[in-house]
C-alpha cells in the first residue's frame, strides 16, 4: 500500500482526496495546507494527518507520493523538495509556467530515480476517450479538423484570485485549454505552427478568451477555444468536433449530461447539469490509479513528464503568439 | 404599378431554385425569363416556374426585365454582370461576389457608370436569428464587442464548384463569405488582417475543402471563420452557421439553422434535420425588390460582396505565406 500526502487542499486537491478513496494500492496518509481547515476538511475522510508545514510533513511521515495541488507558480518548488526526498510525485496541469522550471522538475524526478506525471486528465475523460477509441478503429477516416471549446466563468473563486495574476497561472492559454492541447498533441500529433488571440491586456476585470489554431505535422488543423469570459453562474462546458475524412465525431458535455436540474433561486431559477459517473470510471480517479499503478508495477507513467513539457511548450508559444500576433513555432525559445 | 420583372440568369449554381422558389411567392414579381447556357436546366426552370427560356443571358437582358438574379458559377459573374449593368438591370449576384479584385472592380466600376443598383446574395443578413442576435446586440445587451468565433460548415459540393476554373476556390472562396459579410455587419468594423490555415484535407480533389482563418477588424475584434466542408454525406443538415459572440457584458450565440425537427425515416434510411424557421431567401428576394421599386441604395451591396471576397483572398494568400497578411481592397 503505497502512502500518499497531498499537498494543497483547495479545489484539485478536495478532488483528488475524494479520488483516492476509490484507487487501490494507496492511502492518503498527510494532507498539507496552510489553511488547517481546508486540509482537516479532505483528511476526514482517510484518517490522515494534517499538517501546515511541509518540510516537516515530509521529514514527520512516511510518505512513497506526493501530490501537487498548489498553484502553477509553487509547482517547481514543491516537487523538487518532494523529489529530493525520494518522493514520488503527481503534480496538478500545468507541470508550471516555463520550460526551464518544468525540465528542472522532469530531470530532477529522472536522475532521482522517483516517478512523476502530470494531471492531463482529459485523457481519462470518458467521451474523449471513446472518441480516440473510435477514431483508432477507423470510424471516421483520418481526422483531419479538430474544434475543441472549454468555457465557463472566470475562477475569481480561486484562492488569494491567483488565477487573475498571469505571472501565477498562465491565463487561459496556460492553465485552461493546456487540457485540449496535451489531448490533441497526444492523440492527434506534434504541432508545427500556432497562431493565438486573447484578450490579455484589454482591461476588462475577469474576463479573458482566447482562441488557438494549431497546424499539426501530419497537416491536420485544430482550432481551441478557451473562455473565461461567460457570466458568473455559467454552466462550465466542454465540447470537441473530429472532422475525418470518412466521417466526424461532436461531443457537447452540457447536452449530454443526463441529469438537469432546476430549483428556485429567489424570483429566478438555478439550473444545474450532472455527468455522474461511477467512482473506479471517473477520470481523477483513473489518472491518479493509473500513477499508482506505474510505481507498483514499476512502468512509465502515460502522461510523461515530456509529455507536459510539450503541452506547455505549446501553451506558451499561443501566448508569444497572441502577444507578437504573429505565427509561432512551438518549442523554440518562447 | 405593374409587376416587377426578374430575370433568372442561370441556375448553375443551385441557390437560383430557392430564390426563384421565394420570388414565385410574392405577388408583386413576375419571373419574366430564364436564361441558361444549358438547355436542358434552363428549360427544366422555365417550365417549373412557367415562364420564357432564353439560352443566351444577352437575349433576356434585351427584354424589359426590372432586376436579374444571377447564379452562374463564380467565374461567369463578371461577364455577365457587365452586361446586366449596361443594359441598366438592377443586379443580384450570387455569392462570392467574385474571384478576384480585377473581376470585383470591373464589376463595381461596370454597375457606378449605368447608375445600377446590385445586391450580393448573402440571405443570412435577413436570417430571423440573425436579425434579432444583431438588435440585441445593437441595444446593449452582451456590451461591446471583443471577439466572436464563426463557423460556416456544409457538405461537399459536387461539378463546377470543384473546377478552379470556374469557382476560383473551394470552401474558402466559398463559405468565409458568409461568415466575413456578418462580422462586418455586426462590428461595423473591417477586417484589416488575416492568418489561415486551410487545404484539400478531406477529399481527394485538388480544391481546398477545409480552412480556418484568423480576422483582425479595426477596432481591435478579433475572430475565427472555420469555412470548411466538414460536414459528411450523411450529416443531418446541409448547412451551419454559428457565431459565438463574446462581448464585455456577456456572450451571445446564433445559430442560424437551428430552427429544425428531427426526421428518422426508415424510408429513406436517413436521419434529417428539417429547418422550419425562417428562410432568408425570401428577405433577400424581397430587399431586392424593394430596391428596384424605390430606387434607394440596397441594405447589403455588391461592395459588401467584394469586400468578403477580399477577405477570402486574402486567406489564399496566408494559407501560401504561412504569415499574416493584409487585406487588400480593390486594385
Amino acid at each position: 500500500m503505497l502512502k500518499v500526502a497531498i499537498v494543497g487542499a483547495g479545489t484539485m486537491g478536495s478532488v483528488h482526496s475524494n479520488s483516492y478513496r476509490s484507487v487501490r494500492g494507496a492511502k492518503v496518509v498527510a494532507i498539507c495546507d496552510i489553511r488547517p481547515d481546508r486540509a482537516t476538511k479532505a483528511a476526514s475522510a482517510h484518517g490522515a494527518k494534517c499538517y501546515e508545514d511541509y518540510d516537516m510533513m515530509l521529514r514527520n511521515e512516511k510518505i512513497d507520493v506526493v501530490d501537487i495541488c498548489l498553484p502553477t507558480y509553487m509547482h517547481k518548488g514543491f516537487a523538487l523538495k518532494a523529489i529530493s526526498y525520494g518522493k514520488h510525485v503527481f503534480c496538478e496541469k500545468p507541470i508550471a509556467l516555463s520550460i526551464g522550471d518544468a525540465r528542472e522538475m522532469v530531470d530532477g524526478a529522472r536522475n532521482r530515480g522517483v516517478k512523476f506525471s502530470v494531471g492531463h486528465v482529459v485523457r481519462f475523460f470518458p467521451a474523449y476517450a471513446k472518441a480516440v477509441k473510435n477514431i483508432k478503429e477507423g470510424k471516421i477516416g483520418i481526422p483531419k479538423l479538430i474544434r475543441t471549446t472549454r468555457a465557463g466563468a472566470y475562477p475569481s473563486w480561486s484562492w488569494n484570485n491567483w488565477y487573475s495574476n498571469y505571472d501565477c497561472s498562465g491565463g487561459p492559454m496556460v492553465d485552461l485549454i493546456i487540457h485540449d492541447i496535451d489531448w490533441i498533441r497526444y492523440n492527434f500529433g506534434d504541432v508545427e505552427r500556432v497562431f493565438a488571440r486573447d484578450l490579455y491586456g484589454r482591461k476588462i476585470d475577469n474576463l479573458d478568451h482566447c482562441l488557438i489554431t494549431l497546424r499539426l505535422k501530419n497537416g491536420a488543423i485544430a482550432h481551441i477555444e478557451g473562455s473565461w469570459a461567460y457570466p458568473k453562474g455559467s454552466i462550465f462546458g466542454t465540447t470537441f468536433e473530429i472532422i475525418g475524412t470518412k466521417g466526424q465525431i461532436e461531443f457537447d458535455s452540457r447536452s449530454s449530461a443526463p441529469i438537469k436540474k432546476y430549483v428556485p433561486n429567489g424570483d429566478a431559477v438555478r439550473t444545474s447539469i450532472e455527468s455522474p459517473m461511477f467512482p473506479d470510471e471517473e477520470p481523477y480517479t483513473m489518472e491518479i490509479q493509473k500513477f499508482i499503478d506505474c510505481i507498483t508495477e514499476n512502468k512509465k507513467p502515460l502522461v510523461s513528464g515530456e509529455d507536459a513539457i510539450k503541452a506547455l511548450e505549446i501553451s506558451l508559444a499561443a501566448v508569444k503568439s497572441a502577444r507578437t500576433k504573429e505565427v509561432v513555432l512551438p518549442g523554440g525559445d518562447n | 404599378m405593374g409587376k416587377i420583372k426578374i430575370g433568372m440568369v442561370s441556375f448553375e449554381h443551385m441557390h437560383a431554385l430557392s430564390y426563384a422558389k421565394a420570388l414565385s411567392k410574392m405577388e408583386d414579381v413576375e419571373i419574366s425569363g430564364v436564361a441558361d447556357s444549358d438547355m436542358y436546366r434552363g428549360t427544366q426552370a422555365a417550365s417549373m416556374f412557367n415562364t420564357k427560356y432564353y439560352q443566351d443571358y444577352r437575349k433576356l437582358l434585351e427584354t424589359p426585365v426590372d432586376g436579374v438574379v444571377i447564379c452562374t458559377c463564380n467565374k461567369l459573374h463578371m461577364p455577365t454582370v457587365i452586361d446586366a449593368a449596361k443594359a441598366h438591370k438592377y443586379i443580384m449576384v450570387e455569392k462570392p461576389f467574385a474571384t478576384n479584385t480585377k473581376e470585383a472592380d470591373a464589376m463595381l466600376k461596370a454597375c457606378r457608370d449605368n447608375g445600377v443598383k446590385m445586391m450580393t446574395a448573402f440571405p443570412l443578413r435577413f436570417n430571423q436569428a440573425v436579425i434579432e442576435a444583431k438588435k440585441q446586440i445593437d441595444r446593449g445587451d452582451i456590451g461591446d464587442i471583443l471577439c466572436i468565433t464563426g463557423i460556416n460548415h456544409g457538405k461537399m459540393p459536387s461539378g463546377w464548384f470543384l473546377d478552379i476554373n470556374k469557382s476560383g476556390g473551394g470552401a474558402i472562396i466559398d463559405h468565409t463569405v458568409h461568415v466575413a459579410d456578418l462580422m462586418r455587419w455586426f462590428t461595423g468594423s473591417e477586417v484589416k488582417t488575416v492568418y489561415a490555415e486551410t487545404g484539400n484535407m478531406l477529399y481527394n480533389t485538388g480544391i481546398d475543402d477545409c480552412g480556418i482563418l484568423n480576422v483582425e477588424f479595426e477596432n481591435g475584434v478579433f475572430a475565427t471563420i472555420d469555412t470548411s466542408w466538414a460536414h459528411h454525406k450523411n450529416y443531418p443538415i446541409w448547412p451551419e452557421v454559428y457565431m459565438e459572440i463574446i462581448g464585455t457584458k456577456g456572450v451571445l450565440k446564433v445559430d442560424a439553422f437551428k430552427q429544425v425537427e428531427r426526421i428518422y425515416s426508415e424510408e429513406s434510411g436517413e436521419i434529417t434535420d428539417d429547418v422550419w424557421g425562417s428562410d432568408g431567401d425570401e428577405g433577400l428576394m424581397r430587399e431586392f425588390v424593394n430596391t428596384i421599386k424605390t430606387g434607394k441604395e440596397p441594405s447589403e451591396t455588391g461592395l459588401d460582396g467584394a469586400k468578403a471576397m477580399w477577405i477570402a483572398l486574402a486567406a489564399y494568400a496566408s494559407s501560401k505565406s504561412h504569415k499574416v497578411e493584409k487585406v487588400v481592397y480593390g486594385g
